[in-house]
């Protein structure tokens, strides 16, 4: 973050703070990471500019728009407003976590064939709040779905084809725990 | 970010009051759903970040018969909200939980953080406040238990000093025949701040308690008409002369929110509403 957070658009980019680094270590998409930051920084930061994984967007940096949704120890969370250092020892799945041996999931696949997306920009947080609902709720209802992803923002779909997509993301999920 | 700070994550509940002692200038981090917004406006400059969320004590949620509930400092909004004890048992605590900003926050965002943070419009304090709920402090002089009806001093102020930590939150235990409801006006459905919120409850000996977020300072509870609404069995009539005497009482402010007319106006349907639905669950 810039020292002119109110005046430049530019505060998006983590500033070293010149600090003592830190060692953290925790589990990001199976993978144990281990590395010395910076403790100022936040978990998306760490996210993208420590481990290059650019799948988590920062959109609003205050944890309203939802782009920056990732799944810590099991819940959804905005990991703009958490600090890395808070994810020692925690188990992270980000969007590049959800394909299953390098093939693309049923929910990604859905929100695909549903053209849930036009930009694309909210997917990745889109779609980690929605595997979260999944995860807790394999049949969930339309109004527990807007509810899930009411912290998401999407300025292009509606939302409509998003519900949609996860709707039918469920459904074929429970089909196929039925069948294994 | 401008703060260079310290991040410090103690095990034992003694080691972080002392840290606290010896270091001026921390803030004390939980979920951190205000802590890192306003570093990140650089509305405050700190150096040093006390997490408190590797104390054992600090995750304790807890329900015991005859003594009631406790909340510690590190359970989350999500916890209450999705726990089926407290829907049964406090049911405005768990409508207020899940008005709170959204899901991903939840998760994040913790109950004793709302009221430490003491917003005016903070969700959560209206139920506490119905509930009489007991504030735990802890510092290295010892520890302390305010009632949340005196914790609130001023716009985000609160009686806690630099060296104390809020442990956590008890409610004493409700007797059968004891409800209540959480009512929100916002701007936009879910997500936005309260306009103005509105908890009443009605306990088991017919006592009306009433408490109002985002019309004044701090939270607070409307004790003049609790005492009234308090003397005579809940019938429809009272619930409206109940709606249009609150707007007597408050005295709401215009801001980016609201103006002091709409709020007024609110107010004083969201009690009535509070108050029919609690006598149509049979609370006569």
């Amino acid at each position: 973050m810039c020292e002119k957070h109110n005046n430049q658009g530019n505060c998006f980019t983590h500033v070293d703070s010149g600090l003592k680094t830190v060692q953290i270590k925790c589990r990001v998409n199976e993978e144990i990471v281990c590395a010395y930051i910076d403790p100022t920084m936040t978990l998306l930061n760490f996210l993208r500019n420590e481990l290059k994984l650019f799948g988590s967007k920062e959109g609003c940096g205050e944890g309203e728009c939802g782009a920056c949704t990732i799944i810590m120890n099991g819940v959804s969370v905005n990991s703009c407003i958490v600090l890395a250092l808070e994810a020692m020892d925690a188990n992270i799945i980000t969007v590049e976590g959800l394909n299953k041996n390098g093939k693309l999931s049923i929910l990604q696949h859905e929100f695909i064939s549903h053209d849930a997306l036009q930009c694309g920009f909210c997917t990745p947080g889109m779609l980690m709040s929605a595997r979260a609902l999944l995860d807790r709720n394999p049949d969930p209802d339309e109004s527990e779905i807007k509810e899930a992803i009411a912290g998401n923002f999407c300025r292009c779909t509606g939302y409509f084809p998003i519900i949609k997509a996860i709707t039918s993301a469920a459904k074929l999920e429970r089909e196929e725990m039925k069948n294994e | 970010m401008l703060s260079k700070f310290n991040y410090v994550k103690p095990k034992l509940l003694t080691d972080a009051m002392i840290y606290l002692e010896q270091n001026d200038g921390t803030k004390i981090l939980a979920g951190g759903t205000d802590l890192m917004i306003i570093l990140r406006h650089n509305i405050v400059k700190l150096e040093h970040i006390l997490d408190i969320k590797g104390i054992p004590e600090t995750n304790k949620l807890e329900y015991k018969e005859k003594v009631g509930l406790y909340i510690g400092a590190c359970i989350t909004v999500n916890q209450i909200a999705e726990s089926k004890l407290i829907i049964d048992k406090y049911p405005a605590l768990v409508e207020a939980a899940n008005s709170l900003a959204s899901y991903q926050l939840r998760n994040r965002a913790t109950l004793v953080g709302n009221i430490c943070n003491a917003s005016p419009g903070a969700d959560l304090a209206g139920p506490l406040m119905v509930y009489d709920a007991m504030v735990h402090i802890e510092s290295t002089q010892g520890s302390r238990i305010v009632n949340i009806n005196s914790f609130f001093t001023g716009v985000k102020k609160t009686v806690l000093k630099g060296n104390e930590i809020v442990m956590g939150i008890s409610l004493p235990d409700v007797e059968q025949g004891d409800n209540s409801i959480f009512l929100k006006q916002a701007r936009v459905k879910g997500h936005d701040l309260a306009t103005v919120g509105v908890t009443a409850r009605i306990t088991a000996n017919k006592k009306i308690r009433l408490a109002l977020t985002a019309v004044a300072a701090t939270p607070i509870s409307i004790v003049s008409l609790e005492e009234r609404l308090s003397l005579q069995p809940l019938t429809e009539d009272l619930a409206a002369m109940a709606g249009n005497e609150v707007r007597n009482i408050i005295k709401p402010i215009s801001d980016v929110r609201s103006s002091a007319e709409y709020r007024l106006h609110v107010s004083g349907v969201l009690v009535e509403r509070a108050l029919l639905h609690l006598l149509a669950m049979g609370g006569n």
